[in-house]
């Protein structure tokens, strides 16, 4: 198609350019996507042998381009070679986080590391966990409700209730099992007769133990969370997920491979790849790979996007095509580092000196993440058993401690259970279990987490060896605190001197955690300690906070100063956040740029604050409503 | 598990032994010592039941299996489509052509050398054969030693771990060592996964649901199928 004849060009085709891609393609309009990374590939088989191969089953190491060499070790790449480069676990160790010569986010001069990464491919976040949780009604307040002692909080100019029935059609595109029994607490409700797509997951031996664990709590037990009033008892529910319990839409049912994080070796689970491929079967939707977009080129009055710069590259030979594409209308929906990246990239000439849509300078502040405060726990060896390594990672958390009147003190956090035992990086090995505890009995070490006493590399073999293991692995579990955290202004996306393999300038970030957000991950550590009490179970977390850990912070806890640290979720949140004008914010409701009128930017970087609740479901509903109003003036 | 059962003459293969070898001889051989095994209520040593001298791949299985605690016929099947073994064999051949090293030989020599009688019920070597095994390895010095535990590591995880560097690993401190995944179809058939009465992250041949279940009893993932099913 000719440049002329485009309605909507894209950039991006993860979870919000895809479904926005999608709900267009059906309407007839010609889009184009630009896509930095790899294309959808015909089929994952790819994708899962690089996965099985891989040295470290890190959340990057299916997706290309490869972090790994032929034989599955990981080979480190400098991110100025790189054309379309990215974060990874692998180089958020404490020697390569900072050093922008291994890790593509310079982070040379963050206080405390940004701990999540993201993937550059067709698709884009298909390595997510599946969860499809709404935001309570409050998440959308949180200036009107608590902002008089937390002034970081801002209010969204939509709530809950201009949502409610987005989330219903987004659950309907992702394919989402839950019961709405279940999902129904602080003040979520569904309008009437509504059902989920597909029944709940079943939950899992592991998320029993924990539930009935509290199944009953004395009020003084629960005192700290600042609840009113205090629990006696806490539920836990199953969490929605985009993971079918049955066919649904062509794909199967969960078989419980236990690996929705890196892949879902039957695409049980959604990713953008169906939305997207399902664009694609439009002969009015064109996908363009390897081609990074590099400038927003906006018109003579700096009103309207004109058009897009990019560069195609090639994967075979150093070979590069610089050029341009029009449309009437623009979708940016990278991340919400890319996005800002882009946008502070594009200074047409100086025109724009501090880049597209950043009239008021707001572009890249606000960086949010979940702190994600980890703790691995084991039941007594002769006590009864919770069986990990089994069914979806997750199926079950407590939702119900994700708002109340605490809010005014401290970060809110929302719980996961982990069915993949110790599997998630036990004590800062990479690579983890049930690697770190085999090693461990049959070299008879501790070099994990301290599980027996030391038997000087005496290791223990046959039936010694299978009773040990089963034993221990059976009675291992994880849960984890994903923490809200406030938008703090200097947390926030610029530009580096470092370039990646484009020439162009990689993001700079500087992030730290507020004492609002330090408080929240404080009190899931008493939470912790509540339910592994509770649960009789022994507590190896501390064992994990390893020395030269770059997210180890020290904080004052009832008179004790306790060592905490933290991982990225990857939930990027915040960098173009929405509000009620130019001066508060980026874009409005519907993530149309204040300052110019066809240009959108969409997914997380418009929170304006970042709740408790894993983003993509809110990601989801967004994007169908861009996709609606967008319709609507091409 | 009924003793009475088990008086059943078994026309298994011996645990180890190449199916593609296998001749009527040795069969019958293996059945004539399986039921006089069971006739006067002794186990069967894993490497008496051929008629034939043991090959390699057969000590490996038994050497592994008395290592492992995992029954001969489970790491390599009567029928055996996947081959692991002869793998595995191939990989630590290698590695000592290529190291170079006698250990590998060393460690064969000791399995023909050991009594290791089956525990017939379940396929599983004894404890205390095992323990007389190891305790023979382990006295042939460090290069055995490790070499055992690296063989050990590749049956559970599907990853080679190089003996030097099992031998330099500190006791407590955490550490990542450099692995290499022998293959997908290692990675997808470790044993740990099934020792945990689990299944390996990413390879599930289990239907929706099932993880809301307790799994079945640990026997059922590393004890000899063959005889088990009989009770």
């Amino acid at each position: 198609m000719a440049d002329e004849d485009i309605d909507v060009v894209i950039v991006g085709s993860g979870f919000a350019g895809s479904l926005i891609a999608n709900e267009l393609a059906k309407l007839g309009k010609k889009i184009v996507i630009l896509e930095a990374g790899d294309g959808v590939p015909s089929n994952i088989n790819g994708y899962m042998e690089r996965f099985y191969k891989a040295e470290d089953k890190v959340p990057e190491s299916p997706y290309p381009p490869s972090m790994s060499d032929k034989d599955g070790h990981f080979k480190t790449l400098d991110p100025k070679d790189v054309r379309a480069g990215r974060p990874t676990v692998r180089t958020l160790t404490p020697t390569a986080w900072n050093d922008p010569r291994q890790s593509y986010l310079d982070q040379s001069k963050a206080k405390l590391p940004f701990a999540s990464t993201y993937n550059r491919v067709a698709g884009g976040t298909s390595h997510w966990l599946g969860t499809c949780l709404r935001f309570v009604p409050s998440d959308f307040r949180m200036k009107t409700l608590y902002g008089k002692t937390v002034p970081e909080f801002v209010d969204w100019p939509i709530g809950y209730d201009d949502l409610v029935e987005w989330y219903g059609k987004a659950e309907a595109e992702i394919g989402v099992s839950a019961d709405v029994a279940d999902q129904r607490y602080l003040n979520i409700y569904f309008p009437p007769d509504y059902n989920y797509p597909m029944p709940p997951i079943p939950q899992s031996p592991t998320d029993r133990a924990i539930g009935d664990a509290l199944a009953t709590l004395k009020p003084d037990q629960t005192a700290f969370l600042g609840m009113t009033p205090s629990p006696t008892s806490i539920r836990v529910r199953p969490v929605p997920a985009a993971r079918n319990s049955q066919p649904y839409r062509n794909r199967r049912a969960c078989a419980g491979n236990t690996n929705c994080i890196p892949i879902c070796p039957i695409q049980a689970k959604y990713d953008p790849t169906v939305s997207l491929n399902e664009a694609l079967n439009h002969r009015n939707v064109r996908l363009m790979r390897h081609t990074v977009a590099r400038e927003i080129i906006l018109d003579a009055e700096l009103r309207n996007v004109s058009e897009i710069k990019y560069t195609r590259y090639s994967t075979t030979s150093n070979e590069t095509l610089t050029d341009t594409i029009r449309a009437k209308v623009f979708v940016i929906a990278a991340n919400a580092i890319e996005t800002p990246r882009l946008l502070l990239m594009s200074t047409n000439d100086g025109r724009t000196p501090d880049g597209v849509a950043n009239f008021t300078g707001k572009v890249g502040r606000y960086l949010m993440d979940h702190p994600y405060y980890v703790a691995w726990g084991q039941l007594p060896l002769d006590g009864k058993q919770v069986w990990p390594y089994r069914g979806p990672l997750i199926t079950s958390g407590i939702g119900d401690l994700c708002d109340g009147p605490f809010r005014s003190q401290r970060g809110a956090f929302r719980v996961d259970i982990g069915n993949e035992g110790w599997n998630f990086v036990a004590a800062g090995i990479v690579g983890s279990d049930p690697h770190a505890t085999t090693i461990d009995f049959v070299n008879g070490v501790n070099r994990s987490l301290p599980k027996q006493p030391s038997r000087n590399r005496g290791g223990l073999f046959g039936p010694a060896l299978t009773k040990a293991l089963n034993d221990n692995i059976t009675r291992q579990f994880r849960i984890g605190f994903l923490v809200e955290q406030t938008p703090d202004a200097d947390n926030r996306v610029t530009l580096s001197d470092h370039v990646d393999g484009l020439g162009l300038r990689r993001p700079k970030i500087a992030y730290d955690l507020s004492p609002y957000t330090r408080r929240g991950i404080a009190a899931a550590y008493k939470m912790k300690n509540l339910i592994f009490q509770k649960m009789n179970a022994t507590d190896y977390t501390d064992h994990a906070v390893l020395p030269g850990d770059p997210t180890r912070f020290d904080q004052d806890i009832d008179g004790k100063t306790i060592t905490l640290n933290y991982g990225g979720a990857g939930h990027i949140m915040g960098t173009c956040r929405m509000g009620f004008d130019q001066n508060d914010s980026v874009v409005d409701s519907f993530q149309r740029s204040h300052d110019h009128d066809n240009l959108y930017l969409v997914g997380s970087s418009t929170f304006p604050t970042g709740a408790t609740a894993n983003p993509t479901l809110t990601i989801a509903a967004l994007a169908l409503r861009t996709a609606d109003r967008i319709a609507q003036r091409v | 598990m009924s003793k009475s059962t088990d008086q059943e003459p078994t026309l298994q293969a011996p645990a180890g032994k190449d199916s593609t070898s296998i001749t009527r001889r040795s069969v019958l051989a293996g059945a004539a010592a399986a039921t006089a095994a069971a006739t006067i209520g002794t186990d069967v040593p894993a490497l008496a039941q051929a008629a034939d001298p043991p090959t390699d791949l057969e000590v490996f299985v038994t050497l592994s299996s008395a290592l492992t605690g995992i029954a001969g016929n489970k790491l390599k099947p009567f029928a055996d489509s996947l081959d692991l073994s002869k793998d595995y064999l191939t990989w630590v051949t290698d590695w000592a052509a290529k190291k170079p090293s006698t250990a590998f030989t060393t460690l064969l020599q000791i399995t023909r050398s050991t009594s290791l009688p089956v525990f017939k019920d379940d396929g599983i070597i004894k404890q205390p054969d095992v323990d007389r095994l190891v305790k023979a390895i382990e006295g042939k010095g460090d290069e055995p030693k490790y070499l055992a535990r690296s063989i050990v590591l590749m049956w559970y995880l599907g990853s080679w771990y190089e003996p030097d560097d099992l031998k330099n690993l500190p006791l407590t401190a955490p550490s990542f060592i450099k692995h290499t995944v022998i293959s997908p179809k290692a990675y997808t058939q470790g044993w740990v996964w099934r020792v945990a009465q689990a299944q390996p992250m990413g390879y599930s041949d289990l239907q929706f649901g099932y993880w809301t279940r307790e799994p079945p009893p640990l026997s059922d993932f590393i004890a000899n199928h063959e005889t088990r099913k009989r009770s």
